[in-house]
């Protein structure tokens, strides 16, 4: 009976003993350990893009493919000089009305420039701040302001790609 | 996007399927839930820190690289406490290979190899048992732990320490539910022992 209470005690000492035990933690920047050495996966798109740049830009690749397109483009020269010479005048026709279109369409842009400038009131602000004699020096400063938004926002659209990225594109 | 307490309040799966579609802070979400889980599962099976750190980070490795192969039909858990499982097991059986290898290669034929391939143990000052006891953690359970075979260690480390089922834990290990049971019972005599000896 002694025995029997002293293996149940034990059984339930070993078993408090085991749910006490900590949960053990690796050394700190074990993740980022890790995660520099985990690729993440990659649009199959920009994968199959990069796999056909890497393969494009070794050197004997990349003369050859560039031999190929202009040779492309000398022979459809080449091909369509007798058609264009041919017809010479579709072609000018063609060419004209599509002149004719672009020049269309720039007016068009350029006009609802102008209309939204007058619309939302931009030119007469300008107008009554010259009237009021603002300085020139604001307006510089201004102009200047948004000079250096504009710079910090290329810097920002156009900076380099974080590292875990650069990494993971070494691996 | 999700943030990293969206992450935190979903399952698994969720997180591995974002993971899947590229998302880093799953994959952090992943590491920061089961970091400690397999460092203390393979430091209690391997008793050396630097060592269980590779190990786990091996494990992760390669579990996070793997994430494609995984199948949502099984517990995300059952899968990563599966190859740290393997990797303790497989560190065990060099460190044993090792032992082997004071006696002279098992292959070796001429006195000079033997005595050549033993010499390579020779700079162990300790004999892996002492080794093993010297690097022990110090509470007696955990020393008791220590003397259990490899199996019976996983099975009382999964089922007690890490609250795992009896079912999980035979994903884990690859065996028979009535095995893992078996194993478990043994175990917990065992270390029930160990633990009368310290108090006699």
């Amino acid at each position: 009976m002694d025995k029997q209470l002293d293996h149940s005690e034990l059984d339930a000492l070993v078993l408090r003993e085991l749910s006490s035990l900590p949960g053990l933690a690796p050394s700190r920047g074990f993740q980022d350990r890790v995660m520099a050495r985990v690729v993440l996966p990659r649009p199959a798109a920009v994968v199959l893009l990069q796999r056909a740049g890497a393969w494009a830009i070794q050197p004997r690749r990349a003369v050859a493919l560039a031999t190929a397109y202009a040779s492309c483009v000398v022979l459809t020269v080449l091909l369509a000089a007798p058609w264009v010479a041919a017809h010479a005048s579709v072609a000018g026709l063609g060419a004209s009305w599509l002149v004719a279109q672009a020049g269309h369409w720039l007016d068009a842009a350029a006009m609802s420039v102008a209309a939204w400038t007058v619309r939302s009131g931009l030119v007469s602000a300008l107008r009554s701040a010259a009237g009021n004699g603002v300085r020139p020096w604001f307006l510089l400063a201004t102009i200047a302001v948004g000079y250096a938004a504009s710079g910090y926002g290329m810097h920002l659209l156009l900076k380099a790609p974080r590292r875990s990225d650069a990494l993971a594109d070494t691996l | 996007m999700p943030t990293a307490k969206d992450l935190q309040a979903l399952g698994d799966r969720e997180v591995v399927e974002l993971a899947k579609a590229g998302k880093e802070a799953a994959y952090r979400e992943l590491l920061r839930r089961y970091e400690r889980p397999v460092f203390s599962l393979i430091f209690r099976m391997v008793r050396d820190r630097a060592l269980a750190e590779d190990l786990s980070q091996e494990t992760f490795i390669k579990v996070l690289n793997a994430l494609e192969s995984y199948r949502p039909e099984y517990k995300f858990s059952s899968w990563i406490f599966k190859i740290a499982n393997n990797a303790a097991i497989d560190q065990l059986r060099r460190r044993d290979l090792d032992t082997l290898s004071l006696d002279g290669a098992p292959d070796a034929r001429t006195a000079d190899e033997v005595e050549a391939t033993a010499l390579q143990a020779t700079d162990h000052a300790e004999s892996p048992l002492q080794e093993l006891e010297s690097r022990e953690t110090g509470t007696a359970i955990e020393r008791a732990i220590a003397r259990l075979r490899p199996e019976y260690r996983t099975c009382i480390l999964l089922r007690h320490v890490e609250g795992r089922s009896y079912e999980e834990i035979a994903e884990v290990m690859d065996l028979p539910l009535g095995t893992v049971k078996t194993y478990i019972h043994r175990a917990r005599i065992e270390l029930r022992e160990y633990l009368a000896d310290l108090r006699t």
